[in-house]
């Protein structure tokens, strides 16, 4: 492993070049690499946290044990029942929105830019809904909503005129969708029985609660299917982050990388909704303090896939263990966190650079 | 007049002559005059136009006068409702120079909804006439908040503004859900309550809501000369002797209590206060004084409309004018972003 300098001399971030014999040269940020280590280190500490703490938590010595499915009775259970597939799931869904919303805003240039502000998530919840006021205990509420996110998608897509391509008509057309969806959704709680409304509320706003092994595999194989195809797109983004005319002209096909970026965005976003419906702002928080730990530029594609799954289990393990209410739908506490610190993030920005 | 909202117009926004004005005006008052008919003559019960002729000259007979009675109420408050909406989102877009500006989008909405909430929570408020109350101070401070959010750092812009709106309307959507989902019977109410509806609500509603109103709209269109001047820059303004702060700030605050009587009588109805000013810049170009006018008779007629239609596709069952105006709405806003350059 060497370390070659920058072509330019600017204060940037370190960068590094691993070298596998002579023909494989992967370069990476020092940066990047020391951040994306600490968050794997916090995200198994926060797993850990979630198999431990609590009523029916398991020793963390027999966590081992459990894990290699030799434990029995009370600790079977509880991994195999109730916390083993809502953590499984909590990783990869989170990791997912992470990926998504890295790929997103390295497209719309938009710190608000994530799947959610262009409707994704309004209609995979109008989709849930309408399934459940029309084919109740037909389809489940998981398939629903993926065709509602996927059916908001498509009527972005063809309102544009333009396809993903410009960020700006994107948004308002997203602005449209999500408040159709939403007036759907509003429709379905209003007509339905409070029980079902209750129940139904909490899945619009995403959660994680009695969540099987069914639906991790299902998120696995789609955060392992999208990975590979994410890597590939990293070079062309982060030539792309440079405007259209540069990466032009070092050989790139902006629109192309705009278009794929967008729809694999799509594709993760789609899947992690369908499995634990809309939960907000991980998809915009995880790749906005992925840059600001890296202190970089480009889209940060890892450290944002890491730090995605850092927080949704956070967030679960608070949704779980903090006394304040009983067994909210996670999405309420990423919601209330991640508002929070976007304002923050605003302020800051805004305080810096008057308008 | 050429200004910043015209030249992003386009064509449609020329300043017409008194002719054209008359005519769009006689226009409006006539759409105005055939939603108001049909508002007291469509509903669950159906009654036949020259029944209903015959009960607003004074005769026909009780019964039918009954049924077309009970829907008086009801139209006050679309109208009154309507032209809150509209002359909120004329005064917005002309304040904020921002074509995306309407209530929800500057966190109005979820602060009257947080309101409700809390008071029905905590404060034990119950029924119609007490939580409606609660929604007047909630929208004041969340638009209050959304303004010292946005101008941090001494100066704002509009992007700043809605930023700040969504990031405010994210925090109390979560407390919303927080505590809704965790007592049913708020939730019950709530659920009713956030569709947006106009039916099922009585004279104290319409009165108790009109002084706020009222004061709102008064403010407005005092406002429209000075934002007429705006319109050409802020340093135009100036040298013409208007203080843009104090026109934005007089702006915002009439909006706000205009969107919050609104929304305190009928609950959030979306795309009112976007959609009516755009028509009506197309229509009357960009003076803000007629703007003003014309989204008052416009923003009526929309929501009674967009009302009537809830009334009769799911006979004898209703569709609440929330979901219409937003089905109607969203659809039209998405054929504009086609039109829309440099984005």
């Amino acid at each position: 492993m060497t370390t070659t300098q920058p072509l330019t001399r600017r204060s940037g971030p370190r960068r590094g070049t691993l070298r596998i014999g002579t023909r494989v040269a992967v370069p990476f940020h020092v940066s990047a690499v020391v951040v994306g280590l600490a968050t794997l280190v916090l995200l198994g500490v926060a797993a850990a946290a979630t198999l431990t703490m609590g009523r029916l938590g398991i020793e963390l010595a027999d966590i081992p044990s459990v894990l290699l499915g030799e434990a029995t009775g009370k600790d079977a259970f509880v991994f195999d029942r109730l916390r083993g597939p809502r953590l499984a799931v909590a990783i990869a869904t989170g990791a997912a929105f992470g990926l998504s919303g890295a790929l997103f805003q390295s497209v719309t240039r938009n710190p608000l830019g994530s799947p959610d502000v262009i409707g994704l998530g309004a209609g995979a919840g109008a989709g849930a809904a309408t399934v459940a006021l029309f084919l109740p205990d037909v389809v489940p509420a998981s398939v629903g909503a993926l065709l509602g996110a996927l059916l908001a998608m498509g009527l972005v897509y063809v309102s544009t005129g333009t396809g993903f391509r410009s960020p700006g008509r994107l948004v308002v057309a997203g602005i449209g969708v999500a408040a159709m969806a939403t007036a759907v959704t509003q429709y379905v709680v209003y007509a339905v029985e409070r029980d079902k409304a209750s129940s139904l509320a909490a899945y619009v706003n995403g959660s994680l609660a009695a969540r099987s092994w069914d639906d991790a595999t299902v998120i696995w194989i789609v955060l392992l299917g999208c990975l590979p195809l994410a890597a590939l797109l990293a070079r062309p983004l982060t030539i792309g982050e440079m405007g259209d005319d540069l990466s032009t002209g070092l050989g790139a096909n902006p629109g192309r990388t705009k278009t794929a970026a967008v729809l694999l965005s799509i594709a993760l976003s789609a899947g992690a909704v369908s499995v634990a419906g809309p939960i907000a702002f991980i998809s915009l928080t995880a790749p906005q303090i992925a840059k600001r730990l890296t202190r970089s530029t480009g889209p940060q594609l890892a450290v944002s896939t890491l730090l995605g799954a850092l927080l949704l289990v956070a967030a679960d393990l608070a949704a779980q263990q903090l006394p304040l209410f009983d067994d909210l739908p996670v999405g309420i506490y990423t919601m209330a966190v991640g508002g929070a610190y976007l304002g923050y993030l605003l302020v800051r920005e805004w305080r810096r650079q008057p308008a | 007049m050429t200004t910043a909202s015209a030249a992003r117009q386009g064509p449609g926004a020329q300043r017409r002559g008194p002719a054209g004005l008359s005519l769009a005006l006689i226009g409006c008052l006539l759409l105005l005059a055939v939603a108001l008919f049909a508002s007291v003559m469509y509903g669950s019960k159906p009654t036949a136009a020259s029944d209903v002729l015959d009960v607003l000259t004074g005769g026909g007979d009780s019964y039918v006068r009954t049924v077309v009675e009970s829907r008086y109420p009801r139209t006050a408050i679309g109208v009154l409702a309507g032209v809150c909406l509209a002359v909120a989102g004329t005064l917005m877009q002309g304040v904020t120079r921002n074509p995306l500006a309407e209530p929800g989008l500057l966190g109005i909405n979820a602060g009257a909804s947080a309101s409700i909430v809390a008071a029905t929570a905590y404060l034990g408020a119950t029924g119609q006439r007490e939580t409606m109350w609660w929604a007047l101070p909630g929208a004041l401070l969340a638009g209050v908040a959304v303004h010292v959010i946005g101008t941090a750092g001494g100066r704002t812009n509009p992007v700043r503004l809605v930023l700040a709106g969504a990031v405010l309307s994210a925090v109390l959507a979560a407390f919303i859900q927080a505590v809704t989902l965790s007592r049913p019977k708020v939730f019950d109410t709530y659920r009713y309550w956030v569709v947006g509806a106009l039916g099922g609500r009585g004279w104290e509603v319409f009165w108790s809501v009109l002084p706020f109103a009222g004061t709102g709209l008064a403010v407005a269109l005092l406002l429209g000369p000075s934002l007429n001047a705006m319109a050409m820059g802020d340093d135009k303004a100036t040298s013409l002797g208007i203080s843009p702060a104090r026109v934005k700030g007089a702006g915002l605050l009439a909006a706000t209590l205009l969107s919050a009587s609104a929304t305190a009588a009928v609950g959030p109805i979306a795309f009112v206060g976007l959609a009516v000013p755009h028509l009506v810049r197309a229509l009357v170009g960009a003076d803000f004084r007629l703007q003003l006018l014309f989204s008052a008779l416009a923003g009526p007629s929309l929501l009674l409309l967009a009302d009537v239609i809830g009334r009769v596709v799911l006979r004898p069952q209703e569709l609440m004018v929330g979901v219409v105006t937003a089905c109607v709405g969203a659809p039209a806003l998405l054929l504009a972003v086609r039109r829309m350059r440099g984005a």
